[in-house]
């Protein structure tokens, strides 16, 4: 249900001005991350270099919606649903910053593996990065559409994608210990398959901000039996 | 007699300036405590223009209570109607439910409206001091009840204006007259009046409405204090000052009472979309 439009414009003006920094930042950060894992798989250094420099970009919008929520705030006062909102806003802005500062780590561990020969286990990571985004989208779709049973759906693919991880992270050690002298190459691809689960993490967080928006239910740290 | 100054509270007593130790309570619910003031299924009329509609609501004792809603939604008149004041209003009546405080119907034959306005005191939106003394207007209601003994009437008279947080300010010069003293102390010292008669219940019509940011947070540090000791009522337009000084938020529209709740769930998920888009500025 579509909400009326406050008396005050300039109060929905705001809203829509704080709700679509958080829509850019999550388009911006799906974008780095894109050009961070096509430079790994690619194994294209340009793409590594774009997406180290958009990291900035994504930076600077953190600032700006922290500033347009605490004016908002500071200005209108906002109480319920719009409360929520503004809290949400602010308090998944950082999370989607660190989405981004993962992506920043990929594509920095992805330009050192490329100056090595490529390694066959880097297609470990490609079912992790499907996973991991697909969840941040759905999370930031989640808070976009005030949709808390796609929101809910997230937590339990937070343990799957946990799960993988541990998987993938056997498999390189095992190799670690076959292949010595790629020892460096699959440490880096140890902490890529990391930021991955960190990026799970932080759609989890997300997802559990945009159910605070939508339904005004703190769902942290519940069992995994209630979360269902 | 029992001096009507030994049943105050010694909390209220308390320096204004210095800070208070409060006791976080949680709220309970309105429904878990048995009402100061039940208002059962009350219709009330101007004429032939009806104003309320079935309102019930039960009040909950020694907490404060806003009632909030555009203007014309009927608050003013349910408050008015908690120490019939209405009755001064030609034509103007309950036409059906009852209210009652503490367990008796106050509209009642048998109900002296003198003594039920003794123990529901009001607090307008504009200040109105009697154009006496600042003694005069403590000590006058205290005169009329049938005190006489000046020792007893200069205890009262010190004991409201320190429980309405005016003591110090006034207590060099209480024979000046009262129109000498700014908006929010004129505002405090009727509050000290309503309270030197020892109610149990203050009702406050939209009590900030005229006074500066200061004043007004003087008279919301003063609604906290007292709740410890009184049931009270306030009519608001701030929806800020709802949120502030009440435990108890009802909102009203068009003569009907929407939602009634703790604040904090009225102000964060209120459960009627009316309520929503009222708090949050999207009623048109």
């Amino acid at each position: 249900m579509i909400a009326p439009r406050h008396i005050l414009g300039t109060f929905d003006e705001a809203l829509a001005s704080l709700r679509n920094n958080v829509l850019t930042m999550a388009g911006l950060t799906e974008r780095t991350f894109d050009r961070a894992i096509k430079g790994l798989l690619e194994r294209n250094d340009d793409l590594c270099a774009n997406a180290i420099a958009d990291d900035e970009e994504i930076d600077q919008l953190e600032k700006l919606v922290d500033k347009e929520g605490v004016d908002l705030l500071l200005r209108f006062q906002p109480v319920a649903s719009d409360l929520r909102r503004v809290v949400a806003a602010m308090k998944l802005s950082p999370n989607i910053e660190r989405v981004g500062d993962q992506a920043t780590t990929v594509a920095r561990r992805a330009r050192k593996l490329n100056r090595h020969p490529a390694l066959a286990e880097t297609e470990l990571i490609e079912p992790l990065y499907a996973l991991a985004m697909s969840m941040f989208k759905d999370a930031i779709d989640a808070y976009v559409k005030e949709d808390v049973p796609l929101a809910m759906a997230i937590i339990p693919r937070d343990q799957e994608l946990d799960e993988m991880n541990a998987t993938v992270q056997r498999q390189l050690i095992e190799r670690m210990a076959q292949d010595p002298d790629q020892l460096r190459g699959y440490l880096n691809l140890i902490f890529i398959a990391r930021s991955m689960e960190r990026v799970g993490d932080h759609a989890t967080n997300i997802a559990e901000d945009a159910v605070y928006a939508a339904a005004a239910e703190d769902i942290r740290h519940l069992p995994m039996a209630e979360a269902d | 007699m029992v001096s009507l100054v030994d049943e105050m509270p010694d909390t209220l007593e308390q320096h204004p300036s210095k800070p208070v130790e409060r006791e976080v309570r949680p709220v309970p619910p309105p429904s878990e405590t048995s009402p100061m003031i039940d208002i059962a299924d009350v219709d009330f009329s101007y004429g032939s223009h009806q104003v309320l509609f079935d309102v019930t609501l039960p009040v909950p004792p020694r907490a404060v209570t806003a009632f909030i809603g555009p203007s014309g939604c009927g608050k003013t008149t349910l408050l008015r109607c908690i120490n019939r004041m209405n009755d001064l209003v030609e034509n103007a009546r309950m036409t059906r439910g009852a209210i009652r405080l503490d367990g008796f119907d106050i509209n009642s034959p048998e109900v002296d409206v003198v003594d039920l306005r003794r123990r529901v005191g009001m607090v307008f939106q504009k200040s109105n001091p009697f154009p006496k003394s600042i003694y005069e207007n403590i000590s006058y209601g205290l005169r009329i009840a049938g005190v006489a003994k000046r020792a007893r009437i200069d205890e009262a008279v010190e004991k409201s204006l320190r429980a309405a947080a005016l003591w110090d300010e006034v207590k060099d010069r209480l024979d000046a007259n009262a129109f000498g003293l700014s908006g929010g102390q004129q505002q405090r010292l009727c509050i000290a009046r309503a309270l030197a008669v020892e109610p149990e219940v203050i009702l406050m019509d939209e009590p900030c409405s005229a006074l500066d940011p200061i004043a007004t947070a003087k008279v919301e540090e003063l609604i906290y204090q007292l709740k410890t000791a009184y049931t009270i009522v306030i009519v608001t337009h701030n929806m800020q000052q709802a949120g502030r000084c009440s435990d108890h938020t009802a909102f009203f529209y068009l003569g009907k009472l929407i939602e009634f709740g703790s604040t904090g769930l009225i102000f964060s998920n209120p459960r009627q979309r009316q309520t929503e888009d009222y708090i949050t500025g999207r009623f048109g």
